[in-house]
Parts: structure tokens; C-alpha cells; sequence
């Protein structure tokens, strides 16, 4: 039953959520912009749009280009159970840990880029390089920030790490996880396609990066890949919110309203961490591609040196 | 023979008079462009063929060399037999010559003996062999079989050079071209533009109507050339027929083709900074372009400038009774401007990205004769305005911004330059116009009377040369736009870049599609 609850919750908090954040950065760009903007629930429009839709599929490619968005969304999916948005609705026992995290994710991309280059389109197979190349430089500064934590809870589980980090007060006044914040917001940048690594607006195919890998797909398989990115980037934030500002250990009461209280709270962290990239978006402009290794570099650095930290400084109890 | 030309030189520039024509024997030919070309150092600025076998039983070659220091045309024409149909090639010598002689090959089937590069131009591989548009006994009313033949393009091989090719069409709103790049990873090897989708035959729709009508066409030329085109069709037609235009009539032309400078020079800044995803910046840029869209709106109706020429002048006194409106409008661009360069030359993120993209050598440019805002971010030290004064430009004081590295940066500096010098001449001229009528029409012109008309317009210099016919007709119309130099520079820009800096290059060049390819 526990596990019920949970999974309910957490996928329908996840997808309901998940289009808003995009909404929210979109908006406040627009407003730096002196524009009014697109409404705030923009992307469900063009989701339930897109899903009405069939999809059409070029005849040169293969059942790769078929499967893909089926698995790049379940692995979205899956890898948002493995990170509770609230300690309050939790299950048994989550059979996965931060490693579980990376790899589900690193399959869905893999199948994105194997799709990309299987239609031998022009930018397809830029885009699938590119990616390879991002991914390679942050997917390990994702491992060493959150192994720190880890090493702190005494645990590599999400749940256990997000409980641990319930007892530390406020984090942000340790200088560990002072290095693991600014870490993670720079994956989160680098792993959503944000400004300084992609455009998300761009109508340029030769400088997209995500978008080109996208571009074959239509309706339905759009729709799929559109809101397995956007939840795959709510995990993110999610991971972040959830070990950096714990909001559980506050509620007093329990029950229902305890609950309903903890995904409120929750949900006001996931607005102000969207508000703080879009500012990092409007205050920053796309990297020459060349320097991407550099901004992985300092995430990587950020993250070790919060590692390292760890064992000058001890972690808990600030 | 080169003494003949020095005496020839020295008296023109005694009398000042600023278009010499002379007439040289086709074997003389290479030796004597040679010698003006890397002698003298006059860049060849335009060459075109003229069919003139109604006149002459020949076709006329025209080689169009400038003085760029005393503002003279050097016009060497020669005459070729109808019966060879070859001419010499020049290429070799002067790179800046291997476009036109492979135009004219294509539309008048003149063949360049010794070109380097043999392959077609305007026409595409569906062309069929054997028609050759410009001649004048060609049948605009025959529909021609379709040739599939392949585009050759220039092959690079080797380990892990691969091509992409990109276009014709693209995803933004632009015009059509397709490109080829060969690259090896991320960097650019080499870049060939494949052009002329939009080719209309612009130049043979002109022959035989009246120079009244020709007048909207060169309007339509380029969208956002409007006004600098028509001024310089202008041009060539008073001066065939010997009008002199009324003073206010000058400063009027003034106004317009600064505030079409500064309406294109807004919007390749909008481009610059929306290409590096700097949204704030890009927007400001846009929203200024827009304010400078309405003012041309306020003051002829129409954003774009179409029908404010007239052959003799201006149709109408545009600017009588809102010179106040103009001049505040003008303060409040100028003010918004400076906010924003200084915020956008303050972030060095953006500056990082902009510093060291697409270099263009000063040397390739001045071997190709890259003009406008390109070639003086280039260190060429050259403006039409400066150097063929025209209209009121002589009466007014101004500056021609010159930076010499050639990256995105330089050309980005020129342009916000640019738009504060348009802003200042624009007060001036508003300032210091004489009062008086604005046209002094132009009724009849002389046949085969010939002229050229001279103007800088927003991408650079522009050349039109007008030849009359019968009855107030055209006999040959031909239009040089600034497009047409720059485009191969933006080829030399962009080799050793990354491909996802091409877009950024490209829009720092802002080159028409429409004004190449006519």
C-alpha cells in the first residue's frame, strides 16, 4: 500500500510539475525581454497538442527511431522514482541509488543519440556528438557531488540521504555543501540544455545541441521526448531542492495536511530554483563550444573540492 | 601603352571629372588590368558584358576600376568578336575578377579562357547548355528543357572529413542558399555557398522598359537596400540626363539612407546577440529597430522607403513640419543605444564570443574587394560617402569607423559605430537643409547614353550602371550589389571556425541573397 501511495504520488506530482518549470523560465526570460511571454502553462497546451497528433516517421530509419521516445520517457520516469519529491510519502524500500540514477538516465540518453544519428539527417548526428561530448564531461561531477553527500549521509540511496540531510540544519552555511549546490546547479544547466551549454530557443540547427536530436520527431514521439526532458530536468531540481534546502524536518503535524503541506513546500522550492536558472540564463550567454569542457571543469572542481572539504571539515551537525 | 593610360589618368584628374572610359584591344586586356590592379593598386569594383551587337556587331566587355583616393571610375572597355566568343581571363591576377567572368560566361556565354574555375555561377545544373539569358536575341517567352546534371561541388578528402550540407532552405525566416561545409569534427576545412535561388533575371527585365518603371524595380532589388538602390538608379539616369537635383532634395536623400543604415545595422545587431542566446540584448536592439521603423513610417508611410525617390529628386517634401518630432525621436534612439552598447561591451562572456570569431585577413579582403562595414572591419579604409561623395554627404562632417582585426567583434563595432554616425548626420542634415523645391524632373534622357550611379548602402558600395535605349528606355541595366563582393569573403571568414560558430559569422556579415543573386 505504501509503495502505492508512493508511486502515485510521486509520478503524478513529477509530470504534473514538470511542464511548469519550463513555463516559469520562460516567463521570467520574457519579462527581461520587456515581453509579455507565452502563458505560464504554455508547454501542456503544446503537449496535449502534440499528443492528439500522429507522429510521421522517415522510411529510412530503423526501430530505433521507434522505440526511442517509449524509452527515453519510461527512463524519465523511472529515474524520477528513485528521487522523492517529499520524506513525508515514502516506500519501503527504493531498489536504486544515486549510481541507479545516472545509469537509467545515461540509457535514455544513449537511445536519444543512437535515434539521432539513425535517421542520417544533417544535424542528427551533430547533436548526438555534441551531447556525447557534454555528457561525458559532467556525468562525472554529477557522481563525485552526490557521492560527498553520500559520503556524509553514510548512504548512496536518495530517500536515506534526503532524511540524513533533514538533521543538518541549514546546509547552505557549510562550506561542503556551499561546493555541492553550486555543482549541481551547473549540471542542471549543462544536463537541461540550458543557456550557457544550448539554447532552447534557437531556431539555428548548426549551434543546437538537444534540440538537433529532436528534430526528426513528431506529435506523438515529440511529445514523449519533449516531456521526458522536462521531467528529467525536474529530477534534477528535484535531487538539488530535496539534499540542499530538506523542508520535511519543519512540518509539525501529520497525516493528509502534513502531506499536502510538504508537496506545497516543495513545489515553492522547485519555483524559486526555476526562477534562479532562468536568471543564470539571462545573465550569461551560449558558450563557444570549445569552452563547454571548461564549465564542466568547474563543476567537476566544485564538487571534488566538497569532497575533499568532507574529510578537512566533517559534514553534519554545522 | 601604360604611359598613354598615366597621361589619360592625370588629365581626368585635372578636369575631375569622375568616369573615364577607355576603349583597349582584347589581346591588350590582361596586361593592362594587371597593371592597374597590382601597379596602381585600383581594385576592380565591377565588370559586366554588354550586348551590342545592334550597335556595333560585338559585345563590350566593361572592366570597372576605381581611384578610391580622387573618387574617379576607370572603365577599360573592350570589344569582342561575335564569332570567337571568348575573352581572356584575368582571374588569375586579380581574384576579385573570378565571379564576374563566370556571371557573364553563364548569361552570355563569353567564355573566360584561363579561368580557374570553370564551373557555372547564376545558372544551376538544371539550366539547360546553350541559352545564355542576357544576350538580346534571347526569347524571355520559350520554356527551356530541364538539364539534370550534378552541382559539382569542391571535394576535400581525407581521414574523417565529412560535408554537411545545409539549405537552401532554412529554419529561420530567411532567404534561400545552400551551403557545404566540409569539415573534420567541429572545425571548417572549407565552405562553398551555393547560390542564386532567387535569381529573377532582374537585369533582363529591365531591358526595353521605360526608366520610369525601372525606378520600382531597383526599389525591389533587395528588400532592405530599398532606398539605397533606387538612389543610385537615380543617380545614373540624372546624370545622363544632365539634372542637377534641388539642394533640399539632397539632404532629404541624406535622411533616408542614413535611417535605412541605421533600421539594417539595429537589426544585424539583433542577429549578433540573438545568435549567442544574449535575449536581453537582442530584444533591446530589436525593440530600437522598431522605433526607427516607426519613424520612417511617420515620415513616408512606409517602413521599407519604396517610392521616396524620384527620378530629379523626392516625390514629396517628407520632412517639412516634423522636424521637431524627428529630432526628439532621433535623441530617444540615441539615448537607448548608448545604454545598451555600454551594457553589452561590459559583459565580457559575450565579448569572449564575439573577439577572434571569423577573421577575415585584411589581405584576402582587399584581393576580393570586400566592401561596406565588412571591409572596414578589415582595415579597408573605404566609404562611397567619403570617397564618391554624393547628394549632401560633401556637406556634412562625419567619421568612417575602421578597426583592423576582422572578427565578429570589428564588424559588430563598426555597425554600432555606424548607427551613432547615421543618428548624428540624420540631426545635422535636419539642422542645416536649405528650404526650396524637391524635384526638378527628369523628362527625357539621350539613347545609349551610359552612367554609373555610386552609393554606400547599408552593406556597402553599390554600383549601378544605366545605359539608355530608344524612346526613354533601358537598354542595359546592371546592378553590382555589396552582397555580391562579400559573399566569397564570408567563405575565406569562416575556414579554421567550428560549424556552431557559422550562424554568429554569417550574421555579422548580413549579407542579401536577394542582391546577389537579382
Amino acid at each position: 500500500m505504501r509503495n502505492i501511495v508512493y508511486i502515485v504520488v510521486q509520478i503524478l506530482v513529477i509530470m504534473l510539475v514538470s511542464p511548469l518549470v519550463n513555463g516559469i523560465i520562460r516567463k521570467v526570460k520574457a519579462f527581461s525581454q520587456k515581453r509579455k511571454g507565452a502563458p505560464l502553462l504554455q508547454m501542456y497546451f503544446d503537449l496535449f497538442k502534440l499528443f492528439k497528433k500522429n507522429s510521421v516517421v522517415s522510411d529510412v530509419s530503423s526501430w530505433a527511431f521507434k522505440v526511442t521516445p517509449y524509452i527515453f520517457f519510461s527512463t524519465a520516469l523511472a529515474a524520477a522514482l528513485l528521487v522523492p519529491v517529499s520524506t513525508i510519502v515514502t516506500p519501503q524500500e527504493i531498489p536504486g541509488d544515486i549510481i541507479m540514477l545516472v545509469s537509467v538516465l545515461a540509457l535514455g540518453r544513449f537511445f536519444m543519440m543512437i535515434a539521432a544519428l539513425d535517421t542520417a539527417s544533417t544535424f542528427g548526428g551533430m547533436g548526438s556528438s555534441r551531447e556525447a561530448m557534454i555528457s561525458s564531461l559532467i556525468e562525472p561531477s554529477i557522481l563525485v557531488s552526490l557521492f560527498t553527500v553520500g559520503l556524509i549521509c553514510q548512504s548512496t540511496s536518495m530517500q536515506q540521504m534526503m532524511e540524513a540531510m533533514k538533521g543538518t540544519g541549514i546546509p547552505l552555511f557549510h562550506p561542503v555543501y556551499i561546493m555541492v549546490f553550486l555543482a549541481l546547479f551547473t549540471i542542471i544547466l549543462a544536463e537541461t540544455s540550458r543557456i550557457p551549454v544550448d539554447d532552447p530557443a534557437t531556431h539555428l540547427e548548426l549551434t543546437m545541441v538537444h534540440e538537433a536530436m529532436l528534430l526528426e520527431y513528431s506529435g506523438r514521439h515529440l511529445a514523449l521526448m519533449e516531456l521526458g526532458a522536462a521531467i528529467k530536468q525536474l529530477v534534477f531540481i528535484t535531487v538539488l531542492v530535496n539534499l540542499i534546502f530538506p523542508h520535511d524536518q519543519l512540518i509539525a503535524i501529520t497525516g493528509i495536511s502534513a502531506v499536502v503541506l510538504s508537496l506545497f513546500l516543495y513545489l515553492m522550492k522547485v519555483i524559486f530554483i526555476s526562477i534562479a536558472i532562468a536568471f543564470a540564463e539571462v545573465f550569461t550567454v551560449k558558450f563557444r563550444f570549445f569552452s563547454i569542457p571548461n564549465l564542466a571543469a568547474l563543476s567537476f572542481i566544485l564538487s571534488f573540492l566538497g569532497f575533499l572539504q568532507y574529510f578537512v571539515l566533517g559534514g553534519s551537525n554545522v | 601603352m601604360c604611359q598613354e593610360l598615366k597621361r589619360k589618368l592625370t588629365e581626368a584628374f585635372a578636369e575631375n571629372i569622375n568616369e573615364l572610359y577607355l576603349e583597349v584591344n582584347p589581346e591588350k586586356i590582361g596586361e593592362i588590368c594587371t597593371y592597374l590592379n597590382t601597379v596602381l593598386g585600383y581594385p576592380l569594383v565591377s565588370m559586366f558584358a554588354n550586348d551590342e551587337r545592334s550597335l556595333c556587331q560585338q559585345y563590350a566587355v566593361y572592366y570597372v576600376f576605381a581611384e578610391r583616393e580622387k573618387g574617379l571610375l576607370l572603365i577599360i572597355k573592350t570589344k569582342l568578336a561575335q564569332e570567337k566568343m571568348v575573352m581572356q581571363s584575368i582571374s588569375a591576377k586579380i581574384p576579385a575578377a573570378a565571379r564576374y567572368e563566370r556571371e557573364i560566361k553563364d548569361l552570355f556565354g563569353l567564355t573566360p579562357v584561363g579561368h580557374p574555375d570553370a564551373r557555372r555561377l547564376v545558372l544551376h545544373s538544371n539550366w539547360p547548355a546553350g541559352e545564355f539569358p542576357l544576350r538580346k536575341d534571347y526569347d524571355l517567352q520559350r520554356k527551356l528543357d530541364f538539364a539534370r546534371e550534378e552541382i559539382a561541388f569542391q571535394k576535400v578528402t581525407g581521414e574523417g572529413v565529412y560535408e554537411i550540407p545545409v539549405g537552401p532552405v532554412h529554419a529561420g525566416i530567411i532567404e534561400p542558399g545552400h551551403f557545404r561545409f566540409s569539415v573534420a569534427g567541429e572545425p571548417i576545412i572549407n565552405l562553398e555557398a551555393q547560390l542564386y535561388f532567387v535569381h529573377k533575371g532582374i537585369e533582363k527585365m529591365c531591358e526595353g522598359e521605360s526608366i520610369e518603371r525601372c525606378l520600382y524595380v531597383s526599389e525591389r532589388i533587395s528588400g532592405d537596400e530599398t532606398l539605397a538602390n533606387s538612389l543610385a538608379y537615380c543617380q545614373a539616369i540624372e546624370k545622363i540626363a544632365k539634372v542637377e537635383i534641388p539642394a533640399r532634395a539632397k539632404y532629404i536623400r541624406v535622411i533616408f539612407a542614413e535611417l535605412e543604415r541605421l533600421t539594417s545595422h539595429l537589426g544585424d545587431l539583433t542577429g549578433i546577440c540573438q545568435d549567442v542566446a544574449y535575449g536581453f540584448a537582442s530584444f533591446q536592439f530589436n525593440m530600437l529597430r522598431g522605433w526607427a521603423y516607426q519613424l520612417a513610417d511617420e515620415l513616408c508611410g512606409m517602413r521599407f522607403l519604396r517610392s521616396v525617390n524620384k527620378l530629379g529628386g523626392v516625390r514629396k517634401d517628407f520632412v517639412a513640419g516634423k522636424e521637431v518630432t524627428v529630432l526628439e525621436q532621433l535623441q530617444k534612439i540615441k539615448a537607448e543605444l548608448e545604454d545598451t552598447v555600454k551594457i553589452i561591451k561590459s559583459n565580457s562572456m559575450f565579448i569572449d564570443r564575439v573577439e577572434n570569431t571569423g577573421i577575415l585577413q585584411t589581405d584576402i579582403a582587399a584581393a576580393l574587394n570586400a566592401v561596406g562595414p565588412v571591409g572596414r572591419a578589415s582595415g579597408v579604409r573605404y566609404d562611397v560617402r567619403k570617397a564618391f561623395p554624393y547628394e549632401a554627404y560633401q556637406l556634412l562632417e562625419f567619421n568612417v569607423p575602421v578597426h583592423n582585426n576582422g572578427d565578429v567583434n570589428c564588424r559588430m563595432n563598426v555597425k554600432i559605430e555606424e548607427c551613432f554616425i547615421s543618428l548624428e548626420l540624420m540631426i545635422k542634415a535636419i539642422a542645416t537643409m536649405p528650404n526650396g523645391k524637391v524635384l526638378e524632373p527628369v523628362h527625357s534622357v539621350d539613347p545609349y547614353q551610359f552612367a554609373f550611379g555610386l552609393t554606400e548602402s547599408p552593406r556597402g558600395e553599390n554600383i549601378h550602371w544605366v545605359m539608355t535605349g530608344e524612346n526613354n528606355t533601358i537598354f542595359r541595366y546592371k546592378i553590382r550589389t555589396p552582397s555580391f563582393c562579400n559573399w566569397p569573403t564570408l567563405c575565406h571568414a569562416v575556414k579554421g571556425n567550428i560549424v556552431p560558430d557559422f550562424p554568429l559569422i554569417n550574421k555579422s556579415f548580413n549579407l542579401s541573397y536577394a542582391g546577389n543573386d537579382l
